[in-house]
């Protein structure tokens, strides 16, 4: 039945409110499924490595951790500071390795080089290295967040 | 015997199925042989089911214990190495078989109207086998497959709005982790299979419905195509073809079964040589290819748009050509020829 004037009948009108409600309540039923699915991702705020493990580190060598579940290289640097690495290619995300004695960074997957300061400079990846503040505090070097 | 089958008959009615299938009729003509590729892989997800539900009653899908008990499945269960390897080689003989069954029908032109509806579900399980392919890949967890798992659930990031989402869903985080591994898991075993049921239902239904399409070259002819009656003598055929394929699969996977590499190590650098299954070597390769600029843009990104591309043609394939029937489709054929040839090229070129 349509009224005159009206711009839909009342079928279409009941149709439409009803779909309504049942698409809210659909989409009500989903949310917390969407949300489980994802778990929530922590990144560590800071993560310490005892200074006795890296003190002795010649210049341009480096030690691994791990940041989080990524991960990490410590590299001493010519005036004794160190640099931090997410040692995860920008490309793909393969975990890339520091190839020492030609000062490189390497991803075996698709080929990719950086130089020793984390910066791309052959191959697929898009971006530099991942970088973290490392900063000696007592006995520990803590590698936190940049910034 | 007759008093059970009436029972049975009464309360289930399947006459109108057997009734049917009695009557059924194959078409013959010198390119019958691609009927053969859709019950080949019949063949093959049925042993897939089976080897699978005997690997998953040992397999354990976590983190600290899925390498070893792969490992243990290949050195300590009696026979554990052979339903591997044959699930293994299973996969790759049903992937094999999935593209030649499709490249049967499109260079036949089978889609066409009116079995568009079986193109579209046919698509979507070959997307469900490449699904299974790729959470299988991950499931011995060493070295290798942790970096192609990286890899590919990081490539869909490139694909905009939508990208990150997916990739942490594929992930369950940022990263993959024992979560990845679970998440693969229970899709590789309980959602995969329901879909693929689900589709292939609906699949088997629409080629019954439709009964086979007979390739254009043959109706041109103006004789009337012969044909062999599906029971007995088309299932006798398919049984020799099958005990073939059999026997084929058995002496491959005895001669070449896989190995298992070192343990994944989430902290480790990624391995040399490391490389994907066959079937996803021309996306790797061309991964590789892409530069990561291409006139300003983001070079991953148009990489993942144009395989996008491309797969929603393949999938739209019936409405592209929706031409009828009696058009013999040159453009189609020789698009077709140029797509297989340029993935193949792709995937030999990754292997040098």
């Amino acid at each position: 039945m349509k009224i005159p004037h009206s711009l839909f009948s009342r079928r279409v009108f009941l149709n439409s409110l009803i779909g309504g409600w049942l698409a809210a309540l659909g989409a009500a039923f989903i949310s917390p499924f969407l949300k489980f699915i994802l778990p929530p991702t922590r990144e560590p705020d800071q993560v310490s490595v005892p200074l006795a493990e890296v003190k002795d580190l010649a210049p341009h060598a480096a030690k691994a951790f791990s940041w989080g579940n990524k991960p990490g290289l410590l590299k001493k640097n010519d005036d004794g500071s160190y640099t931090a690495f997410v040692t995860v290619c920008t490309h793909l995300d393969c975990n890339v390795t520091f190839i020492a004695d030609q000062r490189r960074f390497y991803c075996a997957c698709h080929e990719g080089w950086y130089d020793e300061n984390g910066l791309n400079v052959s191959g697929p990846p898009p971006a530099p290295l991942r970088r973290l503040a490392a900063v000696v505090e007592g006995d520990a070097v803590i590698v936190r967040k940049p910034g | 015997m007759n008093v059970l089958r009436a029972w049975i008959e009464e309360r289930l009615g399947l006459r109108a199925v057997t009734g049917f299938l009695a009557k059924k009729e194959v078409p013959r003509h010198k390119h019958t042989f691609l009927y053969y590729t859709g019950s080949s892989i019949l063949l093959f997800l049925g042993i897939q089911i089976v080897t699978g539900v005997f690997l998953a009653v040992y397999y354990r899908p976590t983190l600290a214990e899925a390498n070893t008990s792969v490992a243990r499945i290949i050195t300590e269960m009696p026979f554990g190495w052979l339903v591997r390897s044959v699930h293994s080689w299973s996969a790759t003989f049903m992937i094999a078989f999935v593209i030649v069954h499709l490249l049967g029908i499109a260079f036949t032109k089978a889609y066409r109207k009116p079995r568009e509806a079986s193109w579209l579900t046919g698509i979507m399980l070959l997307g469900a086998s490449l699904a299974f392919g790729f959470t299988g890949y991950l499931l011995p967890w060493d070295e290798l497959s942790l970096a192609a798992t990286k890899v590919g659930t990081n490539f869909p990031k490139a694909i905009p709005v939508l990208g990150a989402f997916l990739s942490r869903l594929m992930r369950a985080g940022d990263d993959v982790t024992g979560d990845t591994l679970s998440r693969f898991f229970i899709f590789h075993v309980s959602v995969l299979p329901l879909v693929v049921m689900a589709l292939l239902g609906l699949h088997l239904f629409l080629v019954q419905r439709h009964g086979m399409s007979i390739p254009l070259q043959e109706e041109r002819k103006n004789v009337k195509v012969p044909f062999l009656p599906f029971w007995p003598n088309f299932v006798f055929r398919e049984a020799g073809v099958w005990l073939v394929l059999f026997g084929l699969l058995l002496t491959v996977a005895v001669v070449f079964a896989p190995g298992l590499g070192p343990q994944a190590d989430l902290m480790a650098p990624a391995p040399e040589g490391v490389k994907p299954e066959w079937y996803f070597l021309f996306m790797f390769q061309a991964l590789k290819l892409f530069p990561s600029k291409i006139l300003g843009l983001n070079g991953e990104m148009i990489a993942v748009l144009a395989m996008m591309a491309g797969f929603g043609l393949i999938l739209l394939l019936p409405f592209i050509d929706n031409r009828p029937f009696d058009r013999k489709g040159r453009v189609i054929t020789g698009l077709v020829w140029a797509g297989l040839a340029s993935t193949v090229a792709m995937s030999v070129w990754s292997l040098l």
